[in-house]
């Protein structure tokens, strides 16, 4: 009766409309808990920003860390690579702690070189004690180095290879200029007429 | 609600398949086309190399999905792992409407009149199974040709004097060569070799209503964004369903062909779109699905009379499945050779296909399709570093200055290399996955360094400053190419179907696929799969004329 | 009596409260509503940092009402794919609502809206898809998208046309597209593109109004395949040749938007397929030497510097020098010294 001035379509409009703010408020509520990334933790992509730097390190092109590798990494543990949530998680940490128990220091914090021969002794498998002992650590770096490969080489709809850098790089135009086969009748190509593409 | 009885199931929608439906629904009988996959468009998948069909770490562009279908794969010492289709050790097969056909690389090649009689010209094998097929060259040569005008195919055998002989002339001319080609062509002619364009499923000029080829650099592994390549799903599968005899059924997957007491099939167990368990009768079943899964769905399909699947009392059924060895070489230039004329792949040579007194089989070499950024990062010299500064600075330096010849090594069949399905393993919709296992023969492996060795000569030639060879080990799944499953022969014995596709033991089941393939050639299968579909597809008319498979 | 009006002013109550939610929720900055799922924070920040950055998301795309029943079905299955964290990959509008964006744009550029208008790229589908000559010559395909509608939403050009052959008669399936503009503004621009705002001048202060030149390059190609845009500083400039001759390229970046889709074939040969890079006597200017870059009119632009009373005495205007007429022997974007001296080449004088 007092809603007789509303239609029932606005009606119900409006209060599933209500229901929608609602709803995004508590979101909002929430908002600082929600992280920019998918899967793994701001300690994490730092971690693996300096891994990726050193599996695609930085020249006068970009490197791994700037074209967003890790960032690849962690959309694609959301999606095609959620088989791969656990390997990381607790690489990353066994990682972690084998570097502060050999150095004293975090992995990002050492210097690059060090960096170098510890991802070298990682992929010849020397490490072996506590979670290494379960899981070879040349595994789980053949691992991060393929994706981190896949995120710097691959397209950048999944979250790498910013801007195309490695497209760049490697003097591929991207997108690839190519045009179809029209306009054939059209007096220009009688300039092309001794080129032997066009003699067909 | 219950299916309406058709004449005839079809199951696979990829080369074999799509011939078949064309040729039994344009001869009048009505025909269910099962697929499970779906269509898929050129827009869905753009140009992005993680999702093709070629590279796929993230997954198979073109189907299946690693959500509801995966194999057994040996793993050493361990016994058996549980393998996605993502996942090389699968084997490569895809899954949608035109199956490998859209993402191919479309080479259309004719295997040699010897291929057809191999062991009458090499003697019998020890350890292969190496056998001669029921028909001739000749016999499939209209084939072959229907095949080659149906589906379009641009080529120029003139400068190939090795070239299968044909009554007519390709539909269309072929490619010009890009820079790797120019430059390849040269060395060999130099080599005193025979270069030729490679013969394609792709138009050269417009074609059937499709238009010209735009020479994209993103082809194989890919969809096409024109049209210009000819696949099954662009060509006979539109014709089979303008007949109105023909209903593709998409996204089901067929767990068995039912069998009753006479030893008869009588249609086929599906699970349809909603994964629902249906049936379809028929009064033949024609089986396209692959080597692998052709076999494995003969193999799931047990009755009173066939406890060990359908038209397997023999115990032929899913042996001496064969691929082929890849073998070849690789070589650096000092200036670039890259020119992004796609697909790349362009140039070819048949002079070392039973042409050598040295070895037995070979197999043509080509030059590579376009190694895209990620595939490239694995092109390394051995010993080379996998990643760093040295991995970057081989990526930068040779990306536009490599060269790639390969060829596939005709493969010599072994009977315990096989597609079996595991005891315990159960796909998403409870139908028993397939395991496929074995080791190549040794002759494939010398033959693999034959070729590569002829590559490297072809590369140095050519200017390379520095080379390397790559071989196939002895192990490996079969992939793209796979074949052999299902042989076809005289001896019921020693053979699965008859030289018409038909199971010996079964009269209206049929295989049109790589199955039959008594030996793979040394060359890309997919031509022959076609003509064998021309072949098998009129030879079920023909008799169907007379007998209704009563 | 108590009962029937609390049951009856609860609905009206329930209504006022989530008003008042809604218009604040409208108020609020972005960041604390639109962008607080990550699905449209990345799109947020981009925005941010754009010349469009002074005006705000809902003068463009509206409110989430401003669609009715569907903005809440929209909006409400964002919500439930945000809170059972499914990933359903960064936000896209779809083509209706940036047809929807368009109108808007004309609210400020108005010239260049207008211009657009006048000239071909203003074509829509239907202009576009049932031109027969063109159909009949080369066959409608999936990569036709690349350059018109790029912004359709279905995934092949199947769903807009019918048949796909060269016969015809042809159709769109779907009529409602039929007056849509196929190569619409965001084909060439992006609203979120990075730069600063445009300075508003104020009109009614006459005395201060002054002339300044934007050095922003204002323009990207939206590439369809990967529903993204490309700022043409990263567009790839390929090398033309003629005669296996390089061909010298302007180094205007703007001109390498234009060759995007007029483009040569794979071998970058100049004057194949839609290629019209400037050869012969105007071989190295840019494209927006003489095309106005939004009606794409050339017209005007010859006499900058053939004028009248140029020593060559030639009326430039009586010429036909259209690329779209074959028998053209004047053609534009590819007359040569010798297509007018065909004596070749005066001898010196001097």
């Amino acid at each position: 009766m007092v809603n007789r001035s509303l239609s029932r379509r606005e009606f119900v409009r409006l209060v599933t409309g209500g229901t929608t703010a609602l709803l995004i408020s508590f979101n909002t509520a929430c908002r600082n808990k929600i992280s920019k990334w998918h899967f793994l933790d701001e300690q994490e992509i730092t971690l693996l920003d300096a891994i990726a730097e050193q599996i695609i390190p930085t020249d006068d092109f970009p490197g791994g860390r700037w074209a967003n590798v890790s960032n690849f990494i962690d959309k694609q543990l959301d999606t095609y690579y959620r088989i791969h949530q656990t390997a990381y998680r607790e690489g990353l940490a066994a990682l972690e702690k084998t570097v502060i128990g050999m150095k004293g220091k975090k992995f990002e914090e050492l210097s690059f070189a060090e960096q170098t021969t510890l991802l070298m002794m990682m992929e010849s498998g020397e490490f072996r004690d506590n979670y290494w002992k379960d899981h070879p650590s040349a595994d789980f770096f053949d691992m991060v180095r393929q994706h981190s490969l896949q995120g710097y080489y691959g397209s950048p709809g999944h979250g790498g290879n910013r801007d195309y850098v490695s497209y760049r790089m490697l003097g591929l135009d991207y997108p690839n200029v190519i045009g179809q086969n029209r306009y054939k009748d059209l007096s220009w190509r009688i300039y092309n007429s001794k080129s032997p593409e066009y003699a067909k | 609600m219950q299916n309406r009885h058709v004449n005839a199931v079809v199951i696979g929608a990829g080369a074999g398949g799509g011939v078949v439906a064309k040729d039994l629904s344009s001869g009048g009988l009505s025909v269910v086309l099962f697929e499970r996959g779906r269509w898929h468009t050129f827009d869905e998948h753009g140009d992005d190399e993680l999702t093709s069909q070629r590279t796929f770490p993230l997954k198979c562009g073109f189907g299946p999905d690693n959500e509801r279908n995966w194999r057994m794969a040996p793993d050493g010492e361990k016994g058996w792992r549980k393998v996605f289709p993502n996942d090389w050790s699968y084997g490569n097969n895809a899954a949608c409407v035109g199956s490998g056909t859209v993402s191919y690389g479309a080479m259309a090649w004719r295997f040699q009149p010897v291929d057809f009689h191999l062991k009458t010209k090499y003697g019998a094998m020890p350890g292969s199974t190496l056998d001669d097929w029921p028909l001739s060259y000749e016999e499939l040569e209209p084939y072959y040709e229907k095949a080659e005008y149906e589906l379009g195919v641009s080529g120029d055998p003139a400068n190939d004097p090795f070239t299968p002989p044909r009554k007519n002339p390709y539909p269309m001319s072929g490619f010009s060569f890009n820079r790797e080609g120019i430059i390849l062509e040269k060395a060999a002619k130099n080599l005193g070799l025979h270069p030729f364009p490679i013969p394609m499923l792709r138009n050269s000029v417009p074609y059937n209503g499709r238009p010209a080829c735009i020479r994209m650099r993103s082809c194989v592994g890919f969809a096409c964004p024109v049209g210009a390549k000819a696949g099954t799903q662009n060509t006979v599968i539109p014709t089979a369903l303008k007949t109105g005899n023909c209903e593709l059924r998409i996204n089901c997957m067929v767990s068995e062909i039912i069998l009753d007491d006479k030893g008869r099939a009588r249609g086929v167990r599906y699970y349809d779109a909603d994964n629902k368990l249906r049936e379809q009768t028929s009064d033949l079943v024609v089986v396209s699905a692959s080597a692998s899964e052709t076999a494995r769905l003969l193999l799931n399909s047990k009755s009173k009379l066939f406890p060990n699947g359908a038209g397997n009392n023999n115990g032929w059924v899913g042996r001496n499945i064969q691929d082929h060895a890849y073998t070849g070489a690789y070589g650096l230039f000092d200036d670039e050779v890259y020119d992004d004329v796609g697909p790349g792949a362009c140039i070819a040579i048949n002079d070392f296909n039973h042409r050598s007194p040295d070895i037995i089989g070979g197999g043509v070499l080509c030059n590579e399709f376009i190694r895209m950024p990620y595939q490239f990062t694995t092109i390394r010299p051995p010993d080379s570093r996998s990643w760093g500064k040295e991995h970057k600075d081989f990526q930068r330096h040779n990306f536009k200055r490599h060269i790639a010849i390969h060829g596939p090594v005709q493969e010599m069949p072994v009977f315990d290399k096989k597609v079996e399905v595991d005891p315990l393993v159960k796909d998403f919709w409870g139908i028993p996955v397939a395991r496929i296992s074995g080791l190549r023969h040794d002759n494939d492996i010398k033959v693999a360094h034959f070729l590569a060795d002829k590559a490297e000569k072809w590369l140095k030639e050519a200017g390379a400053v520095y080379t390397w060879k790559a071989f196939p080990g002895k192990t490996g799944t079969p992939s793209q190419h796979q074949a052999g499953t299902c042989r076809m022969g005289n001896d019921p014995e020693t053979s699965v179907t008859n030289r018409y596709g038909q199971l010996h033991e079964i009269d209206n089941i049929f295989i049109a696929d790589g199955s039959l393939h008594v030996n793979n050639g040394g060359y890309n299968p997919a031509l022959t799969i076609l003509a064998l579909g021309y072949w098998v597809g009129g030879h079920i008319i023909d008799t169907w004329k007379g007998t209704k498979m009563k | 009596m108590k009962k029937m009006l609390i049951t009856g002013s609860a609905p009206l109550l329930l209504i006022a409260g989530f008003l008042l939610l809604y218009s604040r929720w409208n108020a609020a900055p972005p960041e604390r509503t639109c962008a607080s799922c990550h699905e449209i924070s990345n799109m947020v920040d981009i925005w941010g940092k754009s010349t469009h950055r002074n005006i705000a998301c809902k003068e463009c795309h509206g409110t989430a009402l401003s669609e009715g029943i569907h903005s809440l079905k929209e909006k409400g299955k964002m919500v439930f794919h945000h809170n059972s964290k499914i990933w359903s990959g960064d936000i896209a509008i779809s083509e209706d609502q940036r047809m929807k964006v368009l109108q808007r744009c004309t609210g400020c550029h108005q010239t260049e809206f207008a211009g657009w208008n006048s000239g071909g790229h203003a074509m829509n589908y239907s202009e576009l898809f049932l031109n027969s000559t063109h159909n009949k010559t080369e066959t409608i395909s999936e990569d036709c998208l690349r350059c018109h509608g790029m912004f359709y939403d279905k995934s092949s050009v199947a769903d807009i046309v019918e048949p796909l052959d060269s016969a015809g008669p042809w159709k769109l399936k779907d009529t409602k597209l039929a007056d849509r503009p196929a190569i619409p503004c965001f084909s060439c621009h992006q609203v979120h593109q990075s730069g600063n705002p445009g300075e508003r001048q104020n009109l009614s202060n006459p005395s201060s109004l002054h002339y300044s030149r934007s050095k922003q390059t204002l323009t990207s190609f939206f590439y369809r395949r990967t529903n993204t845009y490309f700022p043409v500083l990263l567009l790839a400039s390929p090398e033309i040749t003629f005669q296996s001759a390089s061909v010298k390229i302007s180094h205007d970046p703007n001109q390498r938007l234009c060759i995007q889709c007029h483009s040569p074939n794979a071998f970058n040969m100049s004057g194949s397929s839609d290629d019209r890079t400037p050869l012969g006597v105007h071989e190295g200017i840019s494209c927006l030497a003489c095309h106005d870059p939004h009606s794409n009119s050339a017209m005007a632009s010859c006499k900058n510097c053939h004028p009248a009373i140029s020593n060559c005495k030639l009326d430039v205007e009586q010429m036909n020098t259209t690329y779209k007429d074959p028998s053209s022997v004047n053609n534009i974007h590819f007359v040569a010294c010798t297509d007018c001296h065909s004596m070749g080449r005066p001898a010196k004088r001097f």
